[in-house]
């Protein structure tokens, strides 16, 4: 009993950071139909910067904030500077390409991707990289067999408040409503005078933002970071994108913890070696019987 | 000018290449391997070089995949490349030595430990390390003895070289879990790359093993340390073993200190601890530090260097630039020379003759040392 | 270029002597280049026949696959296994790898040829990264694991072993060769000329009578079959065959080939397979800041030639009613 909910909050834990992951995706999707695979690029970016940043300021931030002071301080700073390269990316890479049509589109998302890649391994060397022990923060509470660290339950609990937070922005704002709207019909959305452009950078800072986000959550929680850590994580995000429903905002969320719960699960109890084959078994699965995904794609098809 | 093209073409470069993982999981090898191989090349071009000729390094990255090796070493043969010190990872050695053995380029390997890459005939394929069935025999033989350890965990992740050795380990202890004096609580596998090992450290936990022996290499190690502390593991409890593509400087500087005290591995002769014992070491350990700082902790950089070593003395010997007359000198079994670990002398198939193994230990300030069951006994819970 | 381009689309004899030369160069190429130059046009012809296995499903029917990296390691390990354990020699196992992949293609994409789109899409990045995984792990001891399986033999014609990389240049080129002339003339069929259809509109297709879903498979295994052989050749330069040849960023780069070149145009993969392995090569002294760059030129081609840098161009009434004109 024990390990399963060892395992479950793990599998939440991991799904916290694929959710974070996933948003990003899904807001540029209806957004702008377009599949951003430079979007896992950000996030390793994010994890790198904090990993810089807290190498230069680690000290003195936590002699004047204490350590989770500093991690705040050092989260936004990758939260904004990620953010920055996100309207960057957008305006070089995304907006003149974006009206010869789709795949070109992408074609250039890959390219983008590859650049970001190859940008942090000459920035930051080929070598693994470790966030340092001093600002990690160590501890953990005991539930008699049951050990969950302080990072998890912090993580839980951001992820929870940034999640909800942006549940509450999309679904029940006015200018949540307008990028709905925006993702439904976005000529009609520009006669009912919304601002595409604004909405645009609205995507294009919140998304590589959390992504950013859980890059440093990652960085801390597994200590070992990588310039190649963007695509896999990139891809996993994406699976739990479609999982809940192209599109779908708060499916993304949903899609996010769901692969992370499956993926803990399967790799306790049938095998570490097969759980990605067994997650992306089943992400066919449910393709082949619900290709709109578990909570459905909003947008109708036009004959 | 005629005597100027007679000059030029006694100072004709003799090609080295070098082959290593400079980029990828095991960038850090590569990079020492590199330096150390430098170094050497440095030292023997100011004493002449070999033949009157200098020696001229052809360097290729092979990123520690078995694809990249074959493209590697597939670039150095169409460089003209007729001697190449490489690789590292006995998946990549295999592959790369079919390419140069095909097109007759003499490899000496500095990091491919797995006992079949010499049972396949080869002709000009040799290694200056050892072998996993030596290394396994050690932590069967001595280490788990030391300990009086009875419940054995193993945990590989089905590589060439770790799953190598892990079988080489199971097949030493047989004689002892025959007589019933110990038992595999453990033998598993984890996947290289991953991050989370959370689920695989569950289960070795759950198995209650006295000694925890994992075979692969550190990136893995560093983080099953890592998640195995954080979990609650406790290393005088379950000793925790690596095995020797574990570097303990590395695996601190992933892991954290407070993860890896405690830890040990199964090692061969770093070139720190046997600076003493040969004055090539001696030598090599002064240029190195002189030029790049503190020396590395790896025995695979040091085995590189004395694979220079290996194609210098024996191009001496031989008298000429000829990988067929050299593979024959070394297949002879003589004593080529003395490089930094000792004699250079090796076995018809092409192994290396006389590899010691020691156990080194991670102390509380993340140092490697060797282990000395008087000083740190209380690490490891070997209580007086 | 575009005048080149245009005055080769109109005139068959300009067409057919461009052919000459062109073939004439590769021909001649080996002969006054560099070992290493011949090996790195080897690779060129390899990514070429990738790209025109995927261009049959991604450039004539539009089908959004982004796992072919799955179908070319399917055909490079079963040749691997087949020759290493059963001893079957290379070249013979050319037509068996096809069709091996070819039903293999035919297995997976059946469940999954109604998806639309961006599901597709997925779907098959799914599928490529299962085989990846699958042959991973090792399973019944066939694929060897991470380290995958080595010791693979050269092809042979009788007496000559195919090891120099002039012999394998020959090899791939006279195939690639082959496949692009039958591709083209695919192109002017009825088959071509549905999944074009399907293409441009598949709804509309649908209601002319085209059998959508089995056009689609076709395209799918067919393409399949040209990548399985592409994985045998894989299989006999390298000698091995692991599962890290075989990841998503292969199959993006075969992706970028077709959409660089032009979806659905033959001429136009040879130019972007050009692109996607010369630059590394071409750049190797920039050494590091290399890939860098090609990111950049992935996005500066598609700002500058979005519809790939040789478009296919059907042939359309004004240009027939133009002809007829002239002559009259």
């Amino acid at each position: 009993m024990v390990t399963f909910v060892q395992q479950f909050l793990n599998g939440l834990t991991i799904g916290s950071f694929y959710a974070f992951i996933a948003l990003g995706y899904s807001l540029v999707y209806a957004i702008m139909k377009l599949i951003n695979f430079a979007h896992g690029d950000l996030f390793a970016l994010g994890s790198y910067v904090a990993y810089s940043f807290l190498v230069w300021a680690s000290a003195a931030l936590t002699a004047a904030l204490g350590l989770w002071g500093a991690l705040a301080v050092a989260m936004v700073v990758a939260g904004v500077s990620v953010a920055i390269a996100g309207l960057l990316m957008e305006r070089v890479a995304y907006r003149p390409i974006y009206p010869a049509g789709r795949l070109p589109a992408v074609v250039s998302a890959l390219g983008v991707s590859i650049f970001i890649e190859n940008f942090i391994m000459l920035v930051w060397g080929p070598r693994y990289q470790a966030y340092r022990s001093e600002f990690v923060p160590v501890g953990y509470f005991q539930i008699g067999e049951l050990r969950i660290s302080i990072l998890q339950v912090v993580i839980l609990i951001s992820a929870v408040i940034l999640l909800g937070f942006l549940y509450w922005l999309i679904e029940k704002t006015t200018f949540g409503a307008a990028v709905r709207a925006t993702a439904q019909d976005r000529a009609t959305a520009a006669l009912m005078g919304i601002d595409f452009r604004k909405v645009i950078r609205f995507v294009f800072t919140v998304g590589p933002a959390l992504g950013a986000i859980a890059g440093v959550m990652v960085g801390l929680y597994y200590r070992q970071i990588s310039f190649s850590m963007g695509w896999i994580y990139g891809l996993k995000a994406f699976v739990a994108t479609i999982l809940g429903g192209i599109g779908n905002i708060p499916g993304a969320m949903v899609g996010g913890i769901l692969l992370g719960l499956l993926e803990a699960m399967f790799a306790g109890y049938v095998s570490a070696a097969w759980k990605d084959v067994i997650v992306f078994a089943v992400l066919m699965l449910i393709l082949i019987f619900r290709p709109t995904g578990l909570l459905g794609e909003k947008v109708a098809e036009k004959v | 000018m005629a005597v100027f093209g007679l000059l030029a073409m006694a100072e004709e470069p003799i090609l080295i290449g070098f082959q290593g993982p400079l980029t990828g999981p095991w960038a850090v090898e590569g990079d020492w391997a590199l330096k150390s191989v430098q170094i050497v090349v440095d030292l023997i071009n100011q004493r002449g070089g070999v033949l009157g000729r200098p020696l001229k390094l052809v360097v290729e990255d092979d990123s520690g995949t078995p694809r990249g090796g074959v493209m590697a070493a597939q670039r150095l043969v169409t460089a003209g490349v007729k001697f190449v010190v490489g690789t590292y990872g006995s998946s990549i050695c295999m592959p790369s030595s079919d390419i140069y053995e095909e097109a007759g380029v003499l490899v000496i390997s500095y990091g491919c430990t797995a006992v079949n890459l010499t049972a396949r005939g080869l002709k000009y394929y040799f290694r200056t390390s050892g072998r996993d069935d030596s290394q396994a025999r050690f932590f069967a033989e001595y280490v788990v003895p030391l300990f009086g350890a009875k419940r054995i965990a193993i945990m590989h992740d089905n590589t060439t070289y770790a799953k190598g050795v892990a079988e080489e380990t199971l097949k030493y202890l047989k004689p002892a879990i025959d007589a019933g004096d110990v038992e595999i609580v453990y033998y598993d596998a984890i996947v290289p790359g991953e991050r989370d090992y959370t689920p695989a450290l569950t289960a070795l936990r759950d198995a209650d093993p006295d000694i925890w022996y994992y075979t692969g290499y550190y990136p893995e190690w560093a983080l099953l340390l890592r998640q195995g502390k954080d979990m609650g593991l406790d290393w005088k409890v379950v000793r925790a073993v690596g095995s020797n593509a574990c570097p303990i400087s590395e695996t601190v500087r992933i892991a954290g200190v407070d993860a890896v005290v405690g830890a040990m591995i199964t090692q061969e002769p770093l070139p720190a601890f046997i600076k003493d014992k040969y004055p090539k070491a001696k030598e090599f350990v002064e240029a190195y530090e002189a030029k790049y700082g503190e020396i590395h902790d790896s025995p695979w950089a040091t085995y590189a260097a004395d694979a220079v070593y290996t194609i210098a003395f024996a191009i001496e010997k031989v008298g000429k630039v000829d990988p067929k007359a050299v593979a024959d000198l070394l297949h002879s079994g003589q004593v080529i020379g003395e490089g930094i670990t000792g004699e250079l002398a090796f076995t018809p198939e092409g192994d290396r003759i006389g590899v010691p193994y020691s156990l080194l230990i991670c102390n509380e300030k993340g140092e490697t040392e060797l282990f000395n069951p008087e000083i740190h006994g209380k690490l490891v819970g070997l209580e007086e | 270029m575009r005048g080149i381009i245009a005055g080769l689309r109109n005139d068959p004899r300009a067409r057919r002597i461009a052919v000459g030369i062109a073939l004439a160069l590769v021909v001649a190429y080996p002969f006054f280049a560099s070992a290493y130059w011949v090996d790195v046009a080897f690779y060129l012809g390899l990514y070429t026949l990738l790209g025109l296995s995927l261009n049959v499903i991604l450039g004539e029917v539009g089908l959004f696959n982004l796992g072919h990296a799955a179908f070319w390691a399917f055909g490079a390990y079963t040749t691997a296994i087949l020759n290493t354990r059963f001893d079957i020699p290379i070249l013979a196992l050319i037509p068996i790898s096809a069709l091996a992949t070819a039903g293999f293609a035919w297995l997976v994409t059946s469940p999954i040829i109604h998806l639309r789109g961006d599901y597709l899409c997925i779907v098959t990045i799914a599928l490529g990264e299962i085989v990846r995984l699958a042959l991973n792990n090792d399973p019944g001891g066939i694929t060897g694991g991470p380290n995958g399986i080595f010791g693979i033999d050269r092809p042979r014609i009788g007496g000559l072993v195919i090891n120099t990389p002039t012999e394998f240049y020959f090899l791939v080129w006279i195939i690639v060769v082959l496949c692009a002339w039958a591709l083209l003339r695919l192109q002017n069929s009825r088959i071509g000329r549905a999944w074009n259809y399907i293409r441009e509109d598949e709804l509309a297709a649908e209601c002319m009578g085209v059998d959508v879903r089995a056009f689609k498979l076709l395209a799918f295994t067919l393409g399949a079959a040209l990548a399985g052989v592409a994985g045998n050749l894989y299989a006999a330069k390298m000698m091995v065959v692991s599962p890290e040849s075989f990841t998503f960023m292969e199959s993006c780069l075969v992706f970028m080939i077709v959409l660089l070149g032009g979806m659905g145009s033959v001429p136009g993969t040879l130019l972007g397979a050009l692109v996607v392995s010369l630059f590394p090569e071409l750049f190797r002294p920039l050494a590091s800041y290399r890939m860098l760059i090609f990111g950049i030129a992935l996005v500066a081609v598609m700002y500058f030639k979005p519809a790939g840098m040789w478009p296919r161009r059907r042939a359309t009434f004004r240009s027939v009613i133009g002809r007829e004109a002239g002559k009259a």
